[in-house]
């Protein structure tokens, strides 16, 4: 079973921002979207999930089902898409904001087959050990855990990350992104996660897709595709190549190390006063 | 076909926590009991109010007039039948509009609130009650009508400017396609543009207009009629039904947000503006009966929630009980602080709500936010 995505084409007015995508996405495949600020990644994860238009292309499934013209629970059945961060109005619940993911399902009262596939997303998540607490007093690295336990409430066939690590420290960046590859595997769902962190999307990715001004200019192996060229034109910095434990990392080249290191801070003891205070030194 | 067969992912699920079924029966079964409470506290409330008066009505008067009215046999006697006349014609109406013109704010509230993510929103958010206020102050230029709120000319200036405001606001959100803060920007302009309009009428007008303007604006049940209260009841069972329908699709655009909710399958756009039609019509309808009367619609989702918590497909029901339960405490209230002076109702209510609101805040911040 494989995503399709044929000479997609998206944009906002006159503005287009999707320049015809094509792309591969397998069952039990993570795969990482990459690109600047504003290269279109956000965009292309929102058509998949039916909440932008496209103006032309197709996206399948299976190579029979045409996404953009199932009716719109029946999409939400198939696809499920994570947002950056959790909403934080009002205090629903773990297990009701969890229970959201079930919506495409149940008219106004869930079933108990709903509530099975919440709790099983809960425990799945690891998220039974926090209670019924509120999704307000959640930290970030818990709030996302919640929603990737939303979107997998919906028993998705095809599962879409838009920048889920973002705002969280590098704990909850690679807990997060363990789990997504955990349950893409588990799940076998065909997966797209929208990172800006080339070195970990290495680590967790099976293949990585590089967008450019709207445009796919690469995809593959991340130890494929990763080279000093591709990065300068996607991101305009100059970057060097090395391997650890098996993994393609990135690193700032060495000409370009100096210049960008002015300044070092140092704690200084100002007597007078008693106490600590940094000092810029040059 | 079993379950596990359609659905791979939950092949090897357990069949859930031990004891979380019985959790969440124990939880629905609290939820249905607040609403079954609350329902039996309207009801022994409103017929407290019905006494409340000169008249010397005792429950047994009560009782009497509804199986009278029932059994269609009246009273012979000639006190007994202007009692029951006064119960039936002047104060079942006035408890009856109370009731049903508490919950409809509510409702809206809760809607509003809902649909535009915000719990400072109240049903006034998006203009209605200052397009109302012009509405109403024109009629009562134009026509020379006395505040009392069943007369049909005041009835109909406020309602025809509510629907004008609300038809802009609509408008306006289905062709710009706007999100709920420009929305909420869009209700703050025409809340000023008909403040100001109002403003211009009571500036120019003569004394005994600019009193009427401002004894229409305290909001009251005091001059309730029948077809008001009849009016209000259809309404509600009309929208009440697609309002609970939608509870689901209420949860995720409150809960998920716009983006989210449309990957959940939910329609947001027409959900929101449907529901916000809704909404603003039950407003509308209810202060062209009653003028203005805040604090209900932003006070009682929130008592609710504290209750029974967010979810939608109680919450709605809740916050109708608490508003319809707020506003006839404080028409009973008003009528027996200075009786037989009556303060108005839209007075009462936030003197009696905002103790309790702000008790709330205090004691239970965190549900809260």
């Amino acid at each position: 079973m494989t995503l399709a995505i044929d000479s997609l084409v998206v944009g906002y007015g006159k503005r287009t921002v999707v320049k015809g995508a094509t792309l591969r996405i397998g069952k039990g495949e993570l795969v990482g979207l990459l690109g600047s600020n504003g290269s279109g990644k956000s965009t292309l994860i929102k058509t998949i999930a039916g909440i932008n238009r496209h103006s032309a292309g197709t996206i399948t499934w299976d190579g029979t089902t045409d996404l953009a013209g199932l009716p719109r629970r029946e999409l939400a059945k198939l696809v499920a898409y994570v947002p950056q961060s959790i909403s934080l109005s009002f205090g629903l619940d773990i297990k009701e904001a969890v229970l959201l993911g079930r919506t495409p399902y149940f008219g106004t009262r869930p079933s108990e087959r709903d509530w099975q596939h919440v709790e099983q997303a809960i425990r799945l998540l690891g998220l039974n050990e926090l209670g019924d607490r509120a999704v307000t007093e959640l930290s970030g690295g818990q709030g996302q855990r919640v929603l990737i336990a939303r979107a997998l409430a919906q028993n998705p066939k095809i599962l879409l990350l838009d920048e889920p690590t973002s705002a969280l420290d590098i704990r909850y960046q690679w807990q997060t992104l363990t789990i997504a590859r955990q349950v893409t595997r588990k799940n076998d769902v065909a997966a797209v996660i929208a990172i800006h962190d080339l070195n970990q999307a290495a680590r967790f990715c099976d293949r990585v897709i590089f967008l450019n001004d709207g445009e796919i200019i690469a995809e593959g192996r991340p130890a494929d595709v990763y080279s000093p060229e591709l990065i300068k034109t996607v991101y305009g910095v100059e970057v060097e190549l090395s391997t650890h434990k098996g993994f393609v990392q990135i690193h700032p080249a060495a000409d370009q190390d100096e210049p960008q290191r002015p300044v070092h801070l140092a704690a200084v003891h100002t007597s007078s006063v008693g106490e600590s205070r940094l000092q810029a030194q040059g | 076909m079993s379950s596990t067969q359609t659905d791979p992912y939950l092949a090897d699920a357990v069949s859930g926590e031990p004891g979380s079924s019985r959790r969440r029966r124990d939880r629905y079964a609290y939820q249905n009991g607040a609403i079954v409470l609350g329902i039996a506290a309207v009801i022994v409330t409103a017929l407290v109010g019905i006494q409340i008066g000169t008249s010397g009505a005792t429950l047994g008067h009560v009782l009497g007039t509804f199986y009278a009215k029932i059994t269609a046999t009246p009273p012979t006697e000639r006190a007994a039948l202007q009692i029951q006349n006064i119960i039936w014609e002047l104060r079942v109406p006035r408890i009856a509009l109370a009731i049903l013109g508490g919950a409809a704010l509510a409702i809206a509230g809760t809607l509003f609130q809902g649909l535009l993510r915000n719990p400072l929103v109240s049903p006034y958010t998006l203009g209605i009650a200052p397009a109302a206020a012009f509405g109403a102050s024109l009629a009562i230029v134009v026509f020379g009508a006395t505040a009392g709120s069943a007369n049909i000319p005041l009835v109909i200036g406020a309602l025809l400017f509510s629907f004008l405001n609300t038809a802009l606001v609509l408008s306006l959100a289905s062709a710009r396609n706007l999100n709920a803060t420009t929305l909420i920007l869009v209700g703050i302009a025409l809340s000023q543009l008909f403040g100001a309009l109002t403003a211009c009428i009571q500036y120019f007008a003569q004394d005994e207009v600019l009193a009427a303007i401002v004894r229409w604006t305290w909001g009251s049940v005091n001059n309730s009629a029948w077809y008001q209260v009849l009016v209000m009841f259809a309404l509600l069972a009309l929208t009440l039904p697609y309002i609970r329908f939608r509870s689901g699709a209420l949860n995720a655009i409150a809960f998920a947000g716009d983006d989210s909710a449309k990957s959940l399958g939910v329609a947001v756009s027409r959900v929101r503006l449907e529901s916000i039609a809704i909404a603003a019509t039950l407003t509308a309808v209810t202060i062209a009966f009653t003028g203005i009367i805040g604090f209900v619609g932003l006070v009682a989702p929130h008592i609710a929630r504290l209750v029974v918590g967010p979810n939608h497909r109680f919450l709605i029901t809740f916050s109708a009980i608490i508003g319809a339960l707020l506003l006839v405490v404080s028409d009973a209230v008003g009528r027996l602080v200075i009786s037989p002076g009556v303060i108005p109702v839209g007075i009462i209510d936030a003197l009696v709500g905002a103790p309790i609101f702000l008790y709330l805040i205090l004691t239970r911040q965190k549900a809260i936010e």
